[in-house]
């Protein structure tokens, strides 16, 4: 008798269950709108970017005047013009230059003559703009430049060595850097 | 210890990396950092320059001896110096080079016998490389061959000096005992600094 009472509820249950599958499928025949959301989510993530090739090449040509000494004007107010982006207010950039230098160096260096040249480049993006001298070792300091897309001018400036300028080819580099924040 | 324990503490140890690997590029990704590179260059050329002269021209004074057994004939003459101060080049191999010209007398007439129109000396200048040019001038007695020429030693690296030319050693042309011919006298010492090879 107690088997037989579990079976009835086990019809039960079951006659239960598609009693409700029934109603359910009534409800969709009368035509009252359902709705379902799909909640989609993604980020862009701060990024700053130079396009164009990379490196460029700024030449300057002869350095030194007719006596041996530099001739500034062949560094000061020199460029060449970058492009970039960044997509974040926070984007900071900073400018890391390295001496003309005489390459490869002649050592020892003989009396009376330099084999480097110090200047400072400016880096000018979103009006704003960031400098460093290779006589003061390191990078330049960082400076906020923002959401911005367009030109960035490199300049040269401050062109300065005290002697007779050896004989050769001079090598240097501006690293411009944009970091997003 | 259990070769199969050994072996899935292995894997386990390399997906851990792996998964590492790439926690450290979604980082790099998700914050790009751009830089750009100018390259910036330039040259010197090859460059000498010599000091401007102490003096541009030099009076020896008056040639022959007018008061003793040898009046007439040359008098010591005295050494001669001109400086070139900040003289230098801005590379290596380079020399001096000294062409020297007789002191001819402006009259060009016929010498006649027992006189001599021309009076040698030597010119040298000191101090470029270890070995100084040195020449002296062999013009003949009526002026002939009155040129010569002189090459110093390389100099291996570049140099900025005081250069000093120096005459000395003035003969008469032909041999003291001869009798100059009156009048002015005019020659020359011409320096050149430059590189030891043809370029």
């Amino acid at each position: 008798m107690k088997m037989r009472s579990t079976l009835f509820a086990g019809l039960s249950l079951g006659l239960g269950l598609l009693a409700g599958t029934q109603v359910w499928a009534q409800e969709v025949q009368t035509g009252d709108p359902v709705d379902g959301t799909v909640n989609i989510d993604a980020s862009v993530a701060p990024k700053c970017l130079f396009t164009g090739d990379n490196p460029v090449q700024l030449s300057l040509g002869e350095l030194a005047n007719a006596v041996g000494n530099l001739d500034t004007s062949k560094v000061n107010n020199k460029s060449v013009t970058l492009h970039a982006w960044c997509n974040s207010a926070g984007s900071q950039m900073h400018v890391e230059t390295t001496k003309l230098a005489l390459t490869p160096a002649l050592v020892p260096n003989p009396t009376g003559f330099v084999q480097q040249v110090d200047y400072t480049a400016s880096a000018l993006a979103n009006a704003k703009t960031a400098t460093d001298d290779t006589s003061v070792a390191g990078p330049g300091s960082d400076v906020v430049v923002g959401i911005f897309t367009g030109d960035v001018p490199v300049t040269l400036s401050n062109a300065s060595a005290t002697g007779l300028l050896l004989a050769g080819a001079y090598q240097g580099t501006v690293v411009v850097t944009l970091t997003p924040g | 210890m259990n070769p199969r324990k050994l072996l899935i503490a292995s894997l386990s140890l390399g997906f851990a990396l792996a998964g590492a690997g790439q926690a450290l590029a979604v980082e790099q990704v998700s914050k790009d950092t751009a830089q750009q590179t100018v390259d910036v260059g330039g040259t010197v050329a090859n460059l000498c320059i010599l000091g401007t002269p102490s003096q541009t021209s030099i009076n020896v004074g008056q040639m022959v001896d007018t008061s003793t057994t040898n009046v007439g004939r040359i008098t010591t003459i005295g050494n001669q110096t001109v400086s070139l101060p900040g003289s230098f080049c801005n590379f290596a191999g380079t020399h001096l080079t000294v062409t020297a010209d007789a002191l001819l007398a402006q009259d060009t007439s016929t010498v006649q016998p027992g006189f001599s129109r021309a009076v040698n000396f030597t010119s040298t200048v000191t101090t470029w490389a270890n070995t100084p040019p040195v020449v002296t001038t062999a013009a003949t007695l009526n002026g002939g061959t009155p040129t010569a020429s002189g090459f110093g030693g390389d100099q291996g690296a570049p140099k900025l000096t005081d250069l000093t030319l120096t005459l000395s050693q003035f003969h008469t042309g032909g041999g003291d005992n001869l009798l100059l011919v009156a009048g002015g006298y005019t020659g020359s010492v011409t320096i050149t600094l430059g590189p030891s090879a043809a370029e």
